[in-house]
């Protein structure tokens, strides 16, 4: 069966992108995501920089924070627009540019006996630019995601995620910052929704490693994982 | 000197305390009754006036007022209760409330945020749904 006869409509799929001081690359990442048809919804979360008036042209909806709340939250906002939107899919993808729109029907196409298809970067397919070291991060991160989650992921916390949106309520994020990622696993598992890795490509560019995750980051995750009520 | 000396009594530990007359110690405890003395006048002044209100913050300063005029006092306390020193005992007093305080107020805090949170996330799709109903608004009047 072909992704096409899956995927009845492009339009059903919002993919949302949160996005924080990307005015840069913001624009190619939202115009590749929206040349593929898909709805976006882009949610600019309290940036000092143009990311709002970047992300703009059509078929993209812009929302924006008026305080920087993270990612976690931002993610939320952007999911709780689609659902009101009517979304029947969502897909979460980075604003940096390290996702690729080629990998969004390959998970779409597995919500079709899945609600939760979380990309990975260990499954076969190339992970471009990354240091030793951050292999080694990337893998240790996975085996304590696995532990605190109960599941055995190949990949800790992929930024590129697709779910039906149904299984929305289930995974509303309390964590406004890092840890929703870790929040998101656990309340797959904890509600029960069935879950599926679909392999993706990443692409690190020397922007995207600046803005993402270093080792100590991970202290502060943690903190918030354990300490913040959710 | 002597001031010094009665000021450190209380710390010598094992040795049966005694009352130690004002006198002895005039300027810290000056500072200490003044301190609680301010602490009254600003609750009762400030805050609402419940009967049980006062009888609580009355019956803490009280409590912190006869601390400093009879130091052997919290000693008596503390052997009752089976801590060596009326120092220990305030200390660990102090220890509890100190972290009650921390977790009331982080507490309230994680509440804060949520709501700012809610707020904000509220705000974000109302103006995007806004913009949906009127794609051009018209643009604001020119300044005067």
């Amino acid at each position: 069966m072909s992704i096409t006869t899956l995927v009845a409509s492009t339009s059903d799929i919002h993919v949302v992108i949160a996005a924080f001081n990307e005015a840069k690359v913001i624009r190619g990442v939202v115009g590749e995501v929206a040349a593929q048809g898909y709805a976006v919804v882009v949610v600019d979360d309290g940036s000092r920089d143009d990311t709002a008036a970047s992300a703009r042209m059509p078929g993209v909806t812009v929302l924006r924070h008026a305080v920087n709340l993270g990612q976690g939250a931002a993610l939320q906002t952007g999911i709780e627009y689609a659902v009101r939107r009517g979304a029947r899919h969502i897909v979460t993808f980075d604003a940096d540019g390290q996702h690729s729109c080629a990998d969004i029907p390959e998970l779409v196409a597995a919500l079709a006996t899945h609600d939760v298809a979380l990309g990975s970067r260990f499954l076969g397919k190339p992970v471009v630019g990354a240091s030793r070291g951050r292999r080694i991060l990337l893998r240790s991160a996975t085996a304590l995601s696995n532990r605190m989650s109960g599941m055995t992921l190949t990949d800790a916390h992929c930024g590129l995620r697709a779910f039906r949106a149904s299984a929305a309520p289930a995974l509303g994020i309390t964590q406004n910052r890092m840890a929703h990622a870790s929040e998101l696993l656990r309340k797959i598992r904890t509600s029960g929704l069935r879950v599926v890795e679909v392999p993706v490509t990443v692409r690190y560019t020397e922007h995207s490693m600046r803005k993402g995750q270093g080792g100590l980051q991970a202290i502060r995750i943690l903190f918030d994982y354990f300490f913040r009520p959710s | 000197m002597t001031t010094l000396t009665a000021l450190l009594a209380p710390l010598a530990a094992e040795e049966p305390s005694t009352a130690v007359p004002f006198s002895e110690q005039p300027v810290i405890r000056v500072i200490m009754l003044s301190g609680l003395a301010a602490i009254g006048y600003l609750v009762f002044l400030r805050r609402n006036r419940l009967p049980f209100h006062i009888v609580t913050v009355f019956g803490l300063l009280a409590a912190g007022a006869a601390a400093v005029l009879f130091p052997g006092a919290t000693d008596d306390i503390a052997h009752y209760v089976g801590v060596g020193r009326g120092v220990d005992l305030i200390t660990y007093i102090l220890e509890i409330a100190v972290m009650f305080v921390l977790i009331h107020y982080y507490t309230k805090f994680v509440e804060l945020q949520q709501q700012l949170t809610q707020l904000t996330r509220e705000m974000a799709i109302l103006k995007a749904e806004l913009e949906r109903a009127a794609p051009n608004p018209p643009p604001p009047p020119p300044p005067p």
